[in-house]
């Protein structure tokens, strides 16, 4: 017990330095949590789920460099990577680094002193959102440019580095789609409790879940669509050798947001290369814009109920 | 009203409020028509749990909104300003606040750079608090292995790290031994008198902060029961609480032998306090008998019993600083139990 623990007599000094503005507070906040997502400033241990699952989602690009060198044609489009990795190394991730950033300063109380500073109560969860969506960019985006620079230090000639380039804006762009959402899903899910396993929990189970649902559902709807495909096609007469999928099927994909990202991503234009080549859902076509809308819908839900949640936790 | 508060009025009070009332959804009323100035210095803000304390806080905080009245901070509205009061003011909560897994040292620093400090200011203000508030070499150790007067120094701390003016402690000395309340309510007078900064202490343990306040204000289901300089409150009677592992019958007979007028009560004696040489015949009656004394302090006041003194010293309320005649007296009789339940805590 330091009772009677000497104070040492240098004296106060008052501070008369400059004094930051709320903007750059936030700014400091957002820098200090987007450091906590992968685990700097915390103890070595913090830094091991965000380690491993970097490294897992790099390997594919990796190896993709590899093969390129031996004279192999690029393994992985930019815009799908390697879907089932991502869904699950995405899903761990901010099931595991989402509680980090939220739920531990509700575990230890210490939002009071936070609303105590000279910041509005919406900033810290906005600082909060910018720093995750920004690690979870990290998270998605660095295999690209990793598969980029594979792509690219065995392609030769202006053209080629071109068309790669051009391969990997859209990539990019749906890296941020994927950020957004599932930093806005798994802060709000996580905010929720300040008990880190519950957090994490309730992250993982909400998008494995869905997307298993999703999943199911896409199944039990495309097994007549296959058999009519089959033997029966070729009755459906030259005007529609195809057949697109049915609406049930369409539907069925706006349950996850893993889906969601995959009809929006078709939507707008992306690589139909047929399930087994990396689609989640069949091509929605003009029906992608409900999908769109429904992603909307729930980024714009997930941020609402994140900015309440902040707006009661400061007047109780 | 709000001149009222005795030698504040030559200065400009750090604190006003005017009328404010707070009524939470479900017609829950935290404050009611609250008016009252704090002067500069160190005031004791006292009332009952319950009384509107933490709610008068984040009101001054600019956190909560007042339903009514208007409250000013060192000049700045609290409902239009909040965001300037909060840079000049540095707020310990009642309650845990503190992460278990960083440093203190870390921990204040991060604090520090949310009130605005540049990275390099906030480090060296960090260490400059902690070594303010008496925590060395272990600063640089996880808060989780600290004691619980530890952690209210940490908590000091990061209120004290932004160099504010004014600072809101809400009862500062909770969870602590009466070791650790002692060096928390010097460390508090220090910051106080030395420092130069303004300090509101929260209680409703009067007893314990009446001796480092130059102010009370005291609070009652949401209204001023009275504000005044310290001496006008404890005027009335001390009592010295003395505890003996044995011989308490004894004791009293020698007591009353030698003039004091002790009653027994549960298993201590309270004794009027008539000067210092009330502390010597007890010594010595204590030494004489032999007896192993395990407690000799001065007796804490509950709120209860202020209200009870104000009953007593009836002529000092009739003043302006009263809000009603209907507060006083109410269950006074149980003060001395309630406060036993406080102490022991």
């Amino acid at each position: 017990m330091p009772a009677e623990s000497v104070i040492h007599d240098l004296g106060y000094r008052r501070y008369d330095g400059p004094r930051l503005g709320r903007g750059q507070i936030v700014r400091a906040l957002a820098w200090h949590s987007f450091r906590a997502a992968f685990g700097f400033g915390r103890g070595a241990k913090a830094k091991i789920v965000p380690a491993i699952a970097l490294i897992a989602l790099c390997l594919p690009a990796v190896i993709n460099a590899f093969a390129m060198a031996k004279g192999d044609a690029r393994q992985f489009t930019y815009d799908t990577y390697v879907p089932a990795l991502r869904v699950l190394i995405m899903t761990i991730f901010v099931a595991v680094q989402a509680p980090e950033l939220v739920s531990r300063d509700l575990r230890s109380r210490v939002l009071p002193l936070y609303f105590a500073r000279p910041i509005e109560t919406i900033d810290y969860p906005l600082a909060k959102y910018v720093a995750f969506s920004g690690a979870c960019l990290v998270m998605m985006e660095v295999p690209l440019l990793l598969l980029y620079g594979g792509a690219i230090a065995n392609v030769h000639g202006g053209a080629a580095v071109w068309s790669q380039t051009r391969a990997l804006i859209p990539g990019l762009l749906l890296g941020l789609m994927w950020a957004l959402v599932l930093a806005a899903i798994s802060l709000f899910l996580a905010s929720l409790t300040g008990r880190r396993a519950f957090a994490t929990g309730a992250v993982a189970i909400f998008l494995l879940l869905t997307w298993t649902l999703s999943m199911i559902l896409l199944q039990a709807e495309s097994a007549p669509i296959g058999a009519r495909a089959g033997p029966g096609g070729a009755s459906l007469g030259p005007a529609s050798p195809l057949p697109g999928p049915s609406l049930a099927e369409k539907v069925s994909g706006l349950f996850s947001p893993f889906t969601l990202f995959d009809g929006v991503r078709q939507w707008l234009g992306g690589l139909n290369l047929g399930t087994n080549g990396g689609d989640q859902v069949p091509d929605p076509g003009a029906f992608g814009v409900v999908y769109a809308v429904v992603l909307l819908a729930l980024l714009a839900l997930c941020l609402a109920g994140l900015t309440a949640r902040y707006r009661r936790a400061r007047n109780s | 009203m709000t001149q009222s508060t005795g030698p504040g009025d030559a200065v400009a009070a750090v604190i006003e409020a005017t009328a404010l009332t707070k009524v939470y959804p479900g017609d829950v009323t935290a404050l009611d028509g609250l008016t009252a100035a704090f002067a500069p210095g160190v005031t004791g803000l006292i009332g009952a749990n319950g009384a509107g304390k933490s709610t008068l806080i984040k009101i001054l905080l600019g956190l909560v909104t007042p339903t009514k009245g208007m409250a000013k901070v060192l000049g700045h509205d609290c409902v239009s300003d909040g965001e300037r009061i909060r840079q000049v003011v540095g707020y310990m909560p009642e309650h845990d606040c503190l992460p278990p897994d960083v440093s203190a040292t870390e921990f204040v620093t991060h604090m520090g750079r949310m009130t605005g400090l540049p990275a390099t200011a906030a480090r060296e203000r960090a260490a400059e608090s902690l070594r303010h508030v008496g925590l060395h070499e272990e600063r640089y150790r996880q808060i989780g292995t600290y004691s619980t007067g530890m952690k209210q120094r940490v908590k000091l701390a990061q209120a004290l790290v932004g160099d504010p003016r004014l600072l809101l402690l809400d009862e500062p000395t909770n969870g602590l031994d009466p070791a650790g309340r002692n060096a928390m309510l010097e460390l508090i007078e220090r910051i106080g008198t030395e420092f130069g900064i303004s300090i509101v202490v929260a209680s409703h343990l009067l007893g314990e902060i009446e001796r480092i306040c130059d102010h009370l204000v005291a609070i009652e289901g949401g209204r001023l029961l009275r504000a005044d300089t310290i001496d006008s409150f404890t005027k009335a009677s001390q009592l010295l609480v003395i505890e003996v592992e044995e011989g308490l019958a004894a004791l009293r007979e020698e007591l009353t032998r030698r003039g004091l007028r002790p009653t027994a009560y549960q298993r201590s004696l309270l004794v009027p306090i008539g000067g210092d040489a009330t502390y010597d015949t007890v010594r010595d009656s204590v030494a004489d008998l032999g007896l192993p004394l395990s407690r000799m302090e001065q007796r804490r006041h509950r709120v209860e019993e202020l209200f009870r003194d104000s009953d007593i010293t009836g002529s000092d309320i009739t003043g302006s600083d009263i809000t009603g005649s209907d507060i006083t007296g109410t269950g006074s009789t149980d003060a001395d139990t309630t406060a036993e339940a406080a102490d022991a805590r």
